[in-house]
């Protein structure tokens, strides 16, 4: 084969590769982008009714889920590493989120598996430590199982032998959307750059 | 005077961080107790240096009435916290107490203290003193 045909049979298979790789494009719809760490959930069930306190003491029911993003922890304040590390975490996405223009920013939320020491003034004090605008709540432990156990969250009292306790608790994060509608779950380890990434797909998605 | 606390913090830090020291103390940090606390977590990495395993049985600090070793374990998505009797750092190895791993629980604050300072114990013989001004 002389060295024009080589060039065109070469021209004319990139021209094909081109015009193949040009109509799967065009005929291809967006792939939707996939999250690193969270798991995606189509459609939760509504939320039992419950009847628990914020932090400034105000009964809350259900519908606090509902106006707004949020992500909510569930973790106590006598808890001195995984749960202040993870709402630490937490604090730092919404910030990058923040100082990105990404709205809506999530409302971050502790719910307290420790009602018994939990206070709202105690928790009001601990989830202002994290931001302005976080939200705790606390309140009766039968109370706080109707949410929990819907939601297929753990917690139990672990007890040591001097008559103090330390509580286990599920160490995932559940994003709501603003119908109080649970998204998806984040389990642990908690990076803040696997929130900024894949928030605002879950929004996107939602 | 408080001027001073820091530069004496790294002081003392340096002196226990003596790298010919059979143990060697870096990366310490103490947090502050979260507002409305009395207990606060400690995070720090050991190197032995020495040709034998060493193994701390206690922790003490003057400033804070209990000190221990805790291990945050996460399992099937569940966190615990298991308090540890003794950690042992082998020869020419290191250990770290970091977040979300093992780590250190300092319990019941006394007043506010500027410093504090940790004495790990091997059985009844102190092998490291570190002072360290508090983080928030």
């Amino acid at each position: 084969m002389n060295p024009r045909k080589i060039f065109i049979a070469t021209v004319a298979i990139v021209a094909i590769a081109v015009g193949a790789w040009l109509s799967y494009q065009v005929a291809s719809p967006p792939r939707a982008q996939s999250t690193r760490a969270a798991t995606l959930l189509n459609g939760a069930n509504a939320l039992p009714e419950f009847t628990l306190v914020d932090h400034t003491g105000a009964p809350v029911g259900a519908d606090v889920f509902t106006g707004q993003w949020d992500l909510v922890f569930f973790g106590f304040t006598h808890c001195p590493d995984v749960c202040p590390l993870t709402l630490q975490v937490l604090a730092s996405a919404r910030q990058q989120l923040a100082d990105s223009g990404f709205e809506p920013l999530p409302r971050i939320v502790l719910v307290s598996v420790d009602p018994e020491r939990d206070t709202p003034d105690k928790l009001a004090q601990y989830v202002s430590h994290f931001g302005e605008g976080n939200l705790g709540i606390t309140g009766e432990l039968e109370e706080l199982r109707k949410l929990t156990g819907a939601l297929g969250i753990f917690f139990g009292k672990s007890m040591r032998e001097d008559g103090s306790y330390l509580v286990d608790h599920s160490s995932a994060v559940l994003a709501f959307d603003p119908n109080g509608q649970f998204r998806a779950l984040f389990g642990s380890p908690h990076q803040a750059e696997n929130y900024v990434h894949d928030i605002p797909i879950i929004v996107d998605q939602s | 005077m408080n001027r001073f606390v820091p530069i004496l913090a790294v002081a003392l830090v340096v002196a226990c961080s003596d790298a010919r020291a059979p143990l060697v103390a870096s990366d310490v940090t103490i947090n502050k107790p979260m507002p409305g606390m009395q207990m606060a977590a400690g995070y720090l990495t050991l190197t032995n240096n020495s040709p034998e395993p060493i193994t701390i049985t206690d922790v003490t600090s003057p400033q804070y009435g209990a000190v221990e070793m805790h291990e945050t374990m996460i399992e099937d998505g569940i966190s615990r916290m298991i308090e540890l009797s003794e950690v042992t750092i082998e020869p020419s190895s290191s250990v770290a107490f970091e977040p979300g791993g093992k780590h250190l629980m300092l319990m019941r604050q006394k007043g506010e203290p500027d410093l504090v300072t940790l004495e790990l114990h091997a059985d009844e013989t102190v092998v490291l003193t570190i002072s360290v001004a508090p983080g928030d």
